[in-house]
C-alpha cells in the first residue's frame, strides 16, 4: 500500500510543468498578485466605460456640457433648475466633480479608461507582432544568406539584428513626437507610431529564446517528421518562447499609457473629443490651483494603473526566470 | 582586437547609413508632397513653400535630395526655417545648457540607484525590499510631468523660491558666489526629476543582477570557504553584479537629447530637448531632423563605447571578440 502511494505521488511531482511552477511562484509574490488584480479591475472598469459612455444616448454622458456647473469639486450636487433636466447627470451627483466645461469627470474618466487601455493594447499588439515575426525569422532562418544571384551579401540574422540596432538608436520619445507632429495626432497615428517604435525588445528576446530552443531535441524531432519551417516556428518554437513576450507586453502596455500621457502634455496626444487619461490630466493641469482634482484624479489613476501593469509584468519576469524564482 | 574593431566599425557605419536615411525620410511621411504639409494654414505662405523646396531640394529625385541634405548638414550650410541661422551653432549652444542638467542627473542616478538596488537584493523579501520595490515602481509609473507639477507646487508654496529656468528671473547676472548658488539651485529640481525614472530602473536592474549573482556557485564556494558575509557580498558578488553597468556608461549618452524633452519644457530650460520641442511646434524641420540624427549618432557612439568598455572589464568577452 505504502509503495503504491509513493509511486503515485512521485510522477505527479515530476510532471509539474514549467508554466505551473512559474504560476505557483508568481502567486507567492504578493505585490505581483496585487498588480494582477488591479489590472483585472482596470479591464472591468474600461469595459464598463465602453458600455456606459458610448453611443448617442449613453447612460453617463462624458460630452454633456453644463456651463453653470463648471469646476464643481468631487461629490457635489448639480445646481437644481439651472441645468436642463435632460443634461442632469444620471447619478444625480458628480462623483469626481466637473471640469472647465461642466463635463462630468467621472464619465470622462470612464470613457478615458477604455481609450487609454486600447492605446496601450493596440500599440503593444503591433509591437509584439513585429517583434515575434522578426525575432522568429532571425532566430530560425538566421543562417540563411541574402543576396542577388551568386553574390551573398549578408545573413538574415545580420540584417535583422542590424534593423534592431537602427531602431534602438533613435531616441524613441523624440521620434514619436516628430512623427506624430508631422502626421497629425490622431488616436490611430499614436497607437501605430508607439507600436512601430517599441518592438525591439520583443524581437531581441524572441530571437535569443529561439536560438536556444532550436538546438533542442523536440525541434530536431519535428524536423525529422518533416514538419515545414513556418509550422515549426509557429507551433513549436513561439509557444515555448512566449514567456519573455508576455513580460515585455505587460511592461509595454504600461509604457504606452505613459507615453500617451507625455504626448498629451506636449500637445500631441489623442485629440478631443476622445478623452484619455493623458489628455484629461494635461488639460487639468491648467487649473491646478482652482480645481486641483482635475489634475490629481487622472494623475493618480495613471499612476495606479501603470504601477499595476509594471508590478504584474515584473512578477511574471521573476516567475518565469528560474534563477530569480522565489523558493 | 583589431579585427573586432574593424568589424564593429563596419557594422556601425551601415547602421549610421540606415539611420541617416530614416532621419531624412521622416519629412516625407506627411501625406502628399511635404511642401504641402499644412495647406490650410494661412501662415503657410508661398515664400515658406519656396524655402522648404530649397532646403530639401524637393524638385530633385529622392537620392539627390538625400545626398544634398547631408552635404548641407555636414558642411554647416543647413539653416533653421525660423530665424535663418545655421543649425549647428544653435544646437551646440543648447548642448552647453543641457550638459550640466545631464551630468548632475547622471550623478544622482548612480549615487542612489546602486546602494538601493544592492540593499534590497541582500534583504530580499524583507519589509525594506517590499517597500522600496513599491516606491521604485511608483516612480517608474508616475507620469513625469504630473510628479514635476506636484513637486514644484510643494517647493514653491513651502520655501517660496523660484525654481523655473536657468536662474532666478530678473536677478542681475553678475559673476560671484551668489550667482553660482542661484544657478546650482535651479539645477536641483529638474535634474532630480530627470533622474527619478533612471534611479528606479537602474536600481531594479542592480537588484536583479545582484540576486542572480548571489545564487551563483562561486558565491556559495566563497561562503563555504568560511569567508565573512560582508566579504562574500561586497567583494565576490557585487563586483560581478556590477559588470553589466559598465556598459551603461556608454548607453547613457543619448539621454542628452531624447530624455529631456518633458522636463526641459516644464522647467523652461533652454536645452536640447526644448529646442527640439520648439522646432517641432514651429515645424522647423532642419533642426528636427538634425536633432534626431545627432541623437542616433550619439547612441551609436555610446554602444561602441560600451562594447569596448565591456571588453576591457570582462576578460571572457575578449575570447569571443572576433565573433561579435
Amino acid at each position: 500500500m505504502g509503495r503504491h502511494t509513493a509511486r503515485e505521488t512521485r510522477p505527479r511531482d515530476a510532471t509539474v510543468s514549467p508554466a505551473r511552477l512559474a504560476w505557483r511562484s508568481f502567486l507567492r509574490n504578493r505585490t505581483a498578485v496585487a498588480g494582477m488584480l488591479a489590472c483585472t479591475l482596470f479591464f472591468v472598469l474600461a469595459l464598463c466605460g465602453l458600455v456606459l459612455t458610448k453611443g448617442d444616448h449613453p447612460i453617463l454622458d462624458p460630452r454633456q456640457v453644463r456651463l453653470v456647473d463648471k469646476f464643481r469639486p468631487p461629490l457635489s450636487l448639480p445646481t437644481p433648475r439651472a441645468v436642463a433636466p435632460e443634461a442632469l447627470p444620471r447619478l444625480g451627483i458628480y462623483p469626481l466633480g466637473t471640469d472647465e466645461l461642466g463635463r462630468d469627470v467621472f464619465a470622462r474618466m470612464l470613457e478615458g479608461a477604455f481609450v487609454s487601455l486600447s492605446v496601450g493594447f493596440v500599440a503593444v499588439g503591433i509591437a509584439v507582432i513585429i517583434g515575434i515575426a522578426l525575432g522568429g525569422i532571425a532566430g530560425y532562418y538566421g543562417r540563411a544568406r541574402l543576396g542577388f544571384g551568386t553574390v551573398r551579401l549578408m545573413t538574415v540574422d545580420t540584417l535583422i539584428t542590424g534593423l534592431i540596432d537602427v531602431a534602438l538608436s533613435f531616441p524613441s520619445f523624440f521620434l514619436i513626437l516628430t512623427v506624430v507632429a508631422i502626421l497629425r495626432p490622431s488616436i490611430w497615428n499614436i497607437m501605430v507610431v508607439i507600436g512601430l517604435t517599441s518592438w525591439e525588445g520583443t524581437a531581441r528576446f524572441v530571437r535569443a529564446e529561439i536560438l536556444a530552443l532550436r538546438e533542442q531535441d523536440f525541434i530536431q524531432a519535428a524536423h525529422a517528421l518533416g514538419v515545414p519551417g513556418p509550422r515549426v516556428i509557429v507551433r513549436h518554437l513561439i509557444p515555448n518562447a512566449v514567456a519573455p513576450v508576455l513580460v515585455s507586453a505587460t511592461l509595454g502596455i504600461a509604457g504606452a499609457i505613459l507615453t500617451e500621457s507625455g504626448l498629451s502634455f506636449l500637445g500631441f496626444g489623442v485629440p478631443p473629443p476622445d478623452a484619455t487619461w493623458g489628455n484629461i490630466l494635461s488639460d487639468g493641469k491648467n487649473f491646478l490651483f482652482d480645481a486641483s482634482w482635475l489634475t490629481i484624479i487622472p494623475g493618480t489613476a495613471i499612476l495606479v494603473v501603470v504601477l499595476a501593469f509594471n508590478l504584474f509584468g515584473e512578477g511574471l519576469r521573476e516567475a518565469f526566470n528560474p534563477r530569480l524564482r522565489q523558493l | 582586437m583589431l579585427t573586432f574593431l574593424l568589424r564593429t566599425g563596419w557594422k556601425k557605419l551601415w547602421t549610421l547609413f540606415f539611420i541617416s536615411v530614416i532621419s531624412f525620410a521622416v519629412i516625407h511621411l506627411a501625406p502628399g508632397e511635404p511642401s504641402q504639409i499644412d495647406p490650410m494654414n494661412p501662415r503657410f505662405t508661398p515664400q515658406q513653400l519656396e524655402r522648404y523646396r530649397k532646403a530639401f531640394d524637393l524638385d530633385q529625385p529622392l537620392h539627390v535630395q538625400y545626398v544634398r541634405f547631408y552635404r548641407k548638414l555636414l558642411s554647416g550650410e543647413l539653416r533653421s526655417f525660423k530665424d535663418n541661422h545655421p543649425v549647428m551653432p544653435k544646437i551646440v549652444e543648447r548642448i552647453w545648457n543641457s550638459l550640466p542638467l545631464f551630468a548632475v542627473g547622471t550623478l544622482l542616478m548612480w549615487c542612489f540607484a546602486f546602494p538601493l538596488g544592492v540593499a534590497s537584493a541582500i534583504r530580499r523579501n524583507s519589509v525594506f525590499d517590499q517597500v522600496t520595490t513599491v516606491i521604485v515602481f511608483a516612480l517608474i509609473s508616475v507620469p513625469g510631468f504630473y510628479l514635476s507639477y506636484l513637486l514644484i507646487i510643494f517647493v514653491v508654496q513651502n520655501f517660496h523660491v523660484d525654481v523655473i529656468g536657468l536662474r532666478t528671473f530678473g536677478r542681475p547676472d553678475t559673476p560671484g558666489v551668489l550667482t553660482l548658488m542661484d544657478r546650482t539651485w535651479h539645477l536641483v529640481l529638474p535634474s532630480a526629476l530627470g533622474a527619478t525614472a533612471g534611479i528606479a530602473v537602474i536600481s531594479r536592474y542592480v537588484r536583479s543582477q545582484m540576486l542572480e549573482v548571489i545564487t551563483a556557485d562561486y558565491v556559495r564556494t566563497a561562503r563555504a570557504k568560511g569567508l565573512e558575509e560582508d566579504t562574500v557580498l561586497y567583494k565576490h558578488a557585487l563586483r560581478n553584479a556590477l559588470l553589466p553597468f559598465v556598459t551603461m556608461l556608454g548607453l547613457l549618452i543619448p539621454g542628452l537629447v531624447g530624455g529631456s524633452v518633458i522636463f526641459e519644457t516644464i522647467f523652461a530650460w533652454p536645452g536640447l530637448g526644448r529646442l527640439g520641442y520648439e522646432a517641432i511646434l514651429s515645424r522647423d524641420y532642419p533642426i528636427v531632423i538634425t536633432l534626431n540624427f545627432i541623437a542616433a549618432v550619439l547612441t551609436l557612439v555610446g554602444t561602441l563605447l560600451s562594447d569596448l568598455l565591456y571588453m576591457v572589464v570582462d576578460p571572457r568577452i575578449r575570447l569571443e571578440g572576433g565573433e561579435v
